[in-house]
């Protein structure tokens, strides 16, 4: 009986280390980030930065989430060949094309897009740059 | 009573391992002054050491007060110093207190004389430290340059310490150029020169023009354009004939490079930083500069890159005063 209770106890015991290592299989997308249930998809903050790492915005940005634009007044004589965009975006949301540095904005005929995709993965929203030069 | 020895073993071993512990390293001892004229050296200065800046150092020197006392102090170059090189005449304490150096004078300010300065004593010392500025002359660039100090004392001694070789970068600096708009207004790279409107200057040498303008609704403030930007930028300013240079800007802030701006940043441009910067698809304009910030610089012909530090704006003068570390690329 004792010898039947020490073996079963083990078998327990190997059962449960088992199943601690099972791997947690939470969805994750192609860029390593966490697939979650959230469905909100927005830009909530817009920054531009010049060479300097300085802001180049005279104004607040207006962002207008139903409309999919942002429009932005920079400084006159602002570079506008080499400004680094930064997007605050709602939880767990990302941003296609992703930023990797200083952005030509330069073509103000032909506004740049960013895609923001939420947390699900399921809903995505473009916006419109739309830059404005301070007048003079 | 029968006494188990076995059973004090641990205490005994204890006793033996304090004992042990407790020993006194007998192979120290104190060191005895040596009993001549001595000197040391230290390089107070750091980072790149170019042409028209300084390099300094603090030279050292002391006998013993019964062996008589200091006569002069001796620094030798192996390039001639530029104007402005000098030894100490001053030996300095750090007042605690008021948290500053206070410098004792020990004799007359130093003579240069070809590659040598002397500080000869006049007040009665034993112990000294004296610094030593060595103005970097053109000649010295691509070069390196070695410092010979050497001490003499009343009772004939001498002695001499060697430091160096140090290298001397190709970079040029020049500080504190006053621009003002409308006056003083032209800057060439090549010549490292700031050229007032009404003085004669090759227009092909025109890299950049201050200039200061308001606005009520644009921060326009203090600008360098070149003469080449496009019309709009330039303003109301019109360029002298020939003047075309389309000059590339990279605008930069809290660059505050130690050597021109003299702050208390660690941070120093080299030759490897002018080498690393991509000048492609710059523009020719900046406006609303401000203290502290600065802007990398390429002439139109590619020749020279510069680093332009903003020590001053003055909004009233319509002025600001700038250095300049000049690298040539090719």
């Amino acid at each position: 009986m004792k010898k039947f209770v020490i073996i079963s106890g083990l078998f327990l015991l190997v059962a449960g280390m088992i199943s601690s290592c099972k791997k947690n299989d939470l969805p994750v997308d192609e860029d390593g980030l966490l697939i979650t249930t959230r469905t909100d998809c927005y830009v909530s903050n817009f920054e531009l930065l010049g060479a300097d790492f300085q802001t180049v915005r005279s104004k607040a940005p207006v962002i207008d989430t139903a409309a999919g634009t942002i429009t932005q007044e920079v400084f006159y004589g602002a570079d506008l060949k080499n400004l680094w965009p930064q997007l605050t975006l709602a939880q767990d949301c990302k941003l296609e094309p992703k930023i990797t540095g200083r952005t030509d904005f330069s073509d103000l005929a032909n506004p740049r897009q960013y895609t923001v995709v939420s947390g699900n993965r399921q809903v995505r929203k473009t916006y419109k740059i739309i830059i404005t030069v301070q007048q003079k | 009573m029968r006494i188990n020895f076995r059973s004090y073993t641990p205490a005994l071993l204890g006793v033996m391992l304090l004992a042990a512990s407790c020993a006194k390293d007998d192979t120290y001892k104190t060191p005895i002054p040596k009993d001549q004229l001595q000197n040391d050296c230290i390089k107070r200065s750091t980072g790149p050491n170019i042409s028209g800046g300084y390099i300094e150092f603090a030279y050292a020197m002391a006998l013993p007060a019964a062996k008589g006392k200091l006569v002069a102090a001796q620094v030798e170059a192996s390039i001639a110093g530029a104007a402005g090189t000098y030894l100490e005449n001053k030996s300095y304490y750090y007042e605690n207190s008021l948290q500053v150096d206070v410098g004792i004078p020990i004799g007359d300010p130093s003579v240069t004389t070809g590659n040598t300065t002397v500080t000869t004593f006049t007040k009665d010392t034993m112990a000294a430290t004296l610094r030593y500025f060595y103005r970097i002359p053109d000649e010295a660039k691509g070069k390196s340059v070695s410092f010979t100090f050497s001490a003499k004392s009343s009772n004939g001694e001498n002695v001499s310490y060697k430091m160096g070789p140090y290298e001397i970068s190709t970079m040029d600096m020049k500080l504190d150029l006053n621009m003002t708009d409308g006056d003083s207004t032209y800057f060439s790279i090549a010549d490292m020169k700031v050229y007032a409107k009404n003085q004669a200057v090759d227009p092909a040498k025109i890299d950049l023009i201050y200039m200061y303008r308001t606005s009520a609704t644009a921060s326009l403030k203090h600008a360098l354009v070149a003469p080449g930007a496009p019309k709009e930028y330039l303003q109301d300013f019109v360029v002298p004939g020939g003047a075309a240079n389309v000059t590339k800007l990279v605008k930069a802030y809290n660059l505050r490079d130690q050597q021109l701006a003299r702050l208390q940043y660690g941070v120093f441009i080299t030759d490897a930083d002018f080498k690393a910067i991509d000048f492609n698809n710059q523009p020719s304009y900046l406006f609303n500069l401000k203290a502290e910030g600065g802007t990398w610089v390429e002439s139109a012909d590619g020749k020279y890159r510069a680093f332009i530090y903003i020590n001053k704006v003055d909004d009233t003068k319509k002025s600001m005063v700038i250095s300049v570390k000049r690298y040539q690329v090719k």
